[in-house]
């Protein structure tokens, strides 16, 4: 990497250090939302780094303009206050237990990565979007296919769980 | 360190954090979040592997798509069920829905 590329991964990096570290630990909902939505747009940053342009847009577009957006209808319709559920306080063994399960994959795959992990190429492979276009209608057809359904049922399923408990009211 | 050995290390540090948050959070909401945090940490690992080795790029960027994809579908999902138990326990704390019946 270029000296250049190093500044933009550091920038990056740091905003999605910053971010994940605020979705995880803020008492407010909507803070922890700010805080994801960093870290979506430091993923995008990357995304652009790595010569994939087309999927950095996607991230955008998909989680930024659709997922968060979800997220924060799930936070206004729960009713959740800052005050809530959060800031009780939580017994020692559940603190024991999160930080065993963030050490031990922490510490097993960072030492697979750095000892024993490939090299791989300085240079990211270039691909068009042409290419990415005949991938979806060539050889990966039936998983383009399988995830617009999978899409649809989802859709339908939320709708159903929904309007069948407003209909009780 | 190679650029693909520093990608797949913030991928790493977003699964951890998305693990740690999954645990230490109470409410279903929280929870969502941590879980877009892991996927987002599997999209970038799966894009970095295979845009810096001699691996199939399309097939990688494809595959990221894939998994935001999974993730629309099981943001959704996970809303619909977050609104019913909301209004069935009054409340989206996970410990609530934890107890069984009897």
């Amino acid at each position: 990497m270029e000296s250049l590329a190093h500044i933009a991964f550091g920038v990056y990096t740091a905003l999605i250090v910053g971010g994940a570290c605020i979705a995880v630990l803020a008492r407010s909902l909507v803070r922890s939302l700010v805080g994801l939505v960093a870290t979506l747009f430091g993923v995008a940053g990357l995304y652009l780094l790595m010569a994939a342009p087309f999927i950095a847009f996607m991230q955008i577009l998909i989680y930024v303009g659709g997922v968060s957006v979800l997220i924060f209808f799930a936070i206004m319709l729960t009713h959740a206050a800052p005050t809530g559920d959060e800031s009780k306080s939580r017994p020692v063994r559940k603190r024991l237990n999160a930080i065993f399960a963030m050490t031990v994959p922490a510490v097993v795959l960072a030492i697979q990565i750095i000892v024993h992990g490939p090299k791989g190429f300085e240079m990211p492979s270039e691909v068009s979007l042409p290419e990415l276009g005949a991938g979806l209608l060539g050889p990966y057809l039936l998983a383009f296919e399988l995830i617009s359904v999978v899409l649809f049922v989802a859709m339908a399923g939320a709708i159903m769980l929904a309007w069948r408990q407003w209909g009780k009211r | 360190m190679s650029a693909l050995q520093l990608y797949q290390l913030v991928a790493l540090f977003l699964l951890c954090v998305g693990l740690y948050g999954f645990i230490w959070r109470r409410s279903l909401v929280s929870m969502l979040i941590s879980l877009e945090l892991m996927l987002n940490g599997a999209g970038l690992s799966i894009v970095a592997a295979s845009q810096h080795t001699a691996a199939n790029a399309v097939l990688g960027q494809l595959g990221a798509l894939l998994v935001m994809g999974l993730a629309a579908a099981e943001a959704t999902l996970v809303l619909a069920i977050v609104l019913v138990v909301t209004q069935r326990f009054k409340t989206s704390e996970s410990i609530s829905v934890s107890e069984l019946k009897g």
